[in-house]
Order: structure tokens, then sequence, then C-alpha cells
């Protein structure tokens, strides 16, 4: 076992058992947290495979702004049901199934299509070339993307106006 | 001179080739020294905040002419570790009905970036511990997990102005990341890289022979930018005239109302590490880093700037009175934000300007 194995080993087992607490934690709060948890740790998996702009900017918009939006807004609608949230329904064992399924699928298919990826020696830094690249031959996607985000932006406000009558 | 950094560097190769001949491997050896040097740098982050808060406190007793802490030790030199130790001693209190666990994780998410943050700082020759390339954008990114130490704090306490505290808290300090990043953005547009490393190195060239090339020099860019950076970073370390998630007149002491012991004593160490954090990137990236005279070694240079705007800081602290909540909202969005966007703009006519 090489270290950075052991290291994905480790943030696998984390990213896992932080999302089973997202889907069981009754409590609405400690959810999110292990939710952001969960997020904070996809960081180091970037990191681990030498995306350090990507691991950076994870952590910067999920950790630092989605998710610290998501608690705000579970502290503002404090009810008694987020904190013994059930967490079934009546339909839990066709989701059960569904799942199950999905997750022999996914076995099924990266058995018969495993590509194994190299590992780096050294990560070498990649803001420099990301920036050349969304500046250079990727310039209309990464403009286009940022259209459909101000038409969010846009949309937000008009949801939010007062409409006067 | 006495440069430190590259003892430290000679020092760190020295023991990984001790190990490696007394029997460890590369990688054992690796790991020893890396938690070596780790263990030096949240040494040095833990005395900080006992530094600043003597300073803070003997600043706000000069500044309101009185004479702030005297009697333990020359000067009152000895209050701060005094009350170190009283931290230490007192009770641990978790208020009935609140959430133990987020509790006690606020303290840990809130305290423990504070020392990974100082990973890429260059405090010198030879000091950064890790050359980041990604530099600025990691301590940005890792800084902002503290907001959730606050946030959590105000969960878990179950107290309403805890809770009111912490929503203020992220709402400011989720708002005023935006301008502090943007204000950045020039700089990073003018050296082409985010290493702070390369930034600091960047700017050690003189104009005309006597004139430092610090970005602060740069006519109106520079100080626009350093003027959004300081005041969005006095507004991201929750200090007065931005302090309302921990106002006294109102909230009692906002998020950490219900922290006692050395609890509370994380929460106020990650506010002075911040300062100091948010001092170092402001010297590193306007002010030339470790560049100075060769009379002095270059962390004396880093120490000596950093202590300057740390001392804007506490300036600011006991000098302006607290803003109220909308203003403080409007400030941000109606005018740091626009003013950050046009010197972006600016900074890049000027770089099209020069390069045409």
């Amino acid at each position: 076992m090489t270290p950075s194995l052991v290291i994905f080993y480790v943030l696998a087992a984390l990213l896992i058992g932080f999302s089973l607490v997202v889907v069981t934690a009754r409590n609405l709060f400690r959810g999110a947290l292990a939710l952001t948890s969960a997020l904070g740790v996809m960081a180091g998996l970037f990191a681990l495979l030498g995306g350090d702009f990507l691991a950076a900017g994870q952590l910067l918009i999920y950790v630092g702004g989605v998710m610290v939006l998501l608690i705000f807004v579970i502290m503002f609608v404090q009810t008694p049901e987020i904190f013994r949230a059930r967490q079934t329904n009546k339909r839990w064992i066709p989701s059960l199934a569904l799942a199950a399924t999905l997750i022999a699928v996914f076995v099924q298919i990266f058995r018969k299509f495993n590509v194994p990826t190299e590992a780096l020696a050294a990560p070498t830094p990649t803001s420099a070339a990301l920036g050349r690249l969304l500046l250079g031959d990727l310039v209309v996607p990464f403009e286009v993307i940022s259209l459909i985000l101000l038409a969010a932006l846009v949309g937000a406000l008009v949801f939010g106006l007062e409409i006067e009558r | 001179m006495f440069e430190i950094g590259p003892y430290l560097i000679e020092g760190i190769t020295f023991l990984r080739s001790w190990l490696e001949l007394h029997g460890a491997t590369p990688l054992q050896a690796m790991i020893a020294s890396k938690v070596l040097e780790t263990t030096v740098t949240i040494s040095i982050i833990l005395a900080i905040p006992l530094f600043l808060v003597y300073a803070e406190r003997k600043i706000s007793a000069f500044m309101q002419a009185r004479l702030g802490p005297m009697h333990t030790g020359p000067w009152g030199l000895l209050q701060t570790p005094a009350d170190t130790l009283k931290l230490l001693f007192k009770e641990d209190i978790v208020p009935q009905g609140a959430d133990r666990v987020v509790h006690l994780l606020a303290v840990i998410l809130a305290a423990a970036p504070t020392f990974v943050c100082f990973a890429p700082v260059p405090f010198g020759k030879g000091w950064p511990l890790i050359n980041l390339d990604t530099g600025i954008l990691f301590v940005f990114a890792i800084s902002g997990i503290s907001t959730l130490g606050i946030l959590a704090a105000g969960w878990g306490s179950a107290n309403k102005f805890s809770m009111l505290g912490g929503i203020r808290g992220a709402a400011q300090m989720v708002s005023y990341e935006i301008p502090r990043a943007l204000s950045v953005v020039p700089v990073v547009l003018f050296y082409s890289s985010l290493n702070l490393q390369t930034i600091a190195v960047a700017q050690t060239p003189l104009w005309h022979g006597w004139l430092p090339k610090w970005f602060i020099f740069y006519p109106v860019i520079g100080q626009v930018a350093f003027l959004l950076f300081l005041t969005a970073s006095v507004a991201e370390t929750n200090r007065v005239p931005f302090d309302i998630p921990e106002a006294e007149s109102e909230l009692v002491s906002g998020y950490h109302t219900e922290y006692s012991g050395m609890k509370f004593a994380f929460f106020f160490l990650a506010e002075y590490v911040y300062v100091f954090l948010s001092s170092a990137l402001a010297v590193t990236l306007f002010f030339g880093g470790a560049d100075g005279p060769a009379f002095l070694p270059s962390w004396i240079w880093f120490l000596a700037k950093t202590g300057a705007i740390v001392f804007c800081f506490l300036w600011f602290r006991w000098t302006f009175p607290r803003l109220r909540v909308d203003r403080l909202m409007q400030f941000c969005w109606q005018f740091l934000l626009p003013v950050a966007l046009v010197n972006i703009v600016l900074a890049a006519l000027w770089i099209f300007w020069k390069a045409s």
C-alpha cells in the first residue's frame, strides 16, 4: 500500500460515513454539518488526484459558500420537526430495492469497463493552465455558463420582488 | 544578518538524513520532519494572541488616556499569561438543552482552520513551509470554514442571543468574503500568479532606483485594492466597526455567549489569529512581503510591517462606532462590491495598455 492509497481509503471511508450521517441523522442541523464535512472530504479527494485549484475551489464554494447559506436557511426556518425529522416513509422498501439495483449496476459497470488511472508522480500546479483554458479555448462555453448563472440571479431577484398591487 | 528560514530548512534536512541514517525509511523520515515543521508553525501561531491581547489592552488604554494592565508583572506584562491560566482552570459549562456535539464542534470548526491558513504564508527568506501554487485561494478557502464554526456556535448553544449572533455572523462573513476576494484580483492579474511567495518576490525591484515596486504604490489601483482588502478583512474578523455578530449592547456577546473556559479562549484565539493572518496577507500582497533594506533580516521586516497593519486593526476598533445591520449590508453590496469590480476593470485596462 502506497501512502496515497492509504490516504485515499481513509478519505473514502470518511466520505461514506459522513454521507450515511446525512441521510440517517434525525437532527437536520447535524445532517447539514455532515453534508458539509462530506463536501470537504471531496476536496481532499480532488487534492489527492492533483487538482489543487479544484480542491481549493470546492472548499471555497461548497463549504464556505453553499453550505453556509444552507445552514443559514435552516436556522431561519426552525420548527420542532427539524429536530426529529422522520427518515423513512411508506415506500422505503421499493426505494431500497432501487438503490440496491443501482449499486449492482455500478459494480458491474466498473468491473467490465475498468480504466486504470495512473498515479501522478508529483502533482503539477494546475491553476495557470486552467486560466489559459478558461479564457482561451473554452472561453465561449465558460461565458455561456456564466450567462446561466446570471439568469438564475435575475430570476431570484424577480421572485424576491415585492409586487405592489 | 540572522535569517531564521535557511537555518530551519537546514535543520529539517539534517533531521531527515539523520533519521534515514538510523534506519528510518524515507517515508517515515518525511512524516517525522513534516510533523516537526507543523509543530513549529502551530507553536508560533499559538503565541500570536498572547501578544495581540496585550497590545490591544495597552493601545486601547492609551487611546482612552488610561494605563491599562499595570499590576501583574512590570507594566502588566504577565497579565495575558495570567488570563490564559485562569481560562485553563475555568469550568467548562454546556448549557442545558444545548446540542452537546455541535456545541463542541463549533469550537473546533472556528479554531482549527486558523492553523492551516499559515502554511503558504511567506514570513521571510526560506519560510513558506509549503510553496502552494494556489496560495491565496487556499487561504481564502480554508478561512471560509470558520464561518461554519460561528453558525454551529449559534445553533449549538440553545440561546436566542447566540442564534442571532450566528445568523448575523454568517450573513456578514459570506457577504464580505466577496469584496475581499475581488480586491485581491488586481494583484493576481498584475503578477499573474496565485502563489504568495511569487507575488511577494515579484515586488522586490525598485522604481527609478528608490521607490520599492510594492503593489500599494501603483497609482489608484494599488491604494483602492488595499483599502478594500483592509475594510473587508476587518469585517471578516468580526471586529468593530463591523462587530454586529457579537455586539455587546444588543446580543450579550453574540455567538460565544454560552462558552466558558478554554472553549471561549479558542474563539478568542481564532479572532486574533485571523487579525494577524489578514495583516500578513496584506503585507504579502501590497507591501512586498519580507522585502526591505538588508540591515535587518527579512523575517523582522515582515513582522514589523504586519505589526503596523495589526495596529490599524486595533486603532479602528477603538475609534469607530458600530454599524447598524442594514447599513452594514448596504455598505458591502452597494459600495465595496461595485468599487472592487471597477478596480478590476482598471487593472485589466492598465495591463492591456502596458502590453500593447
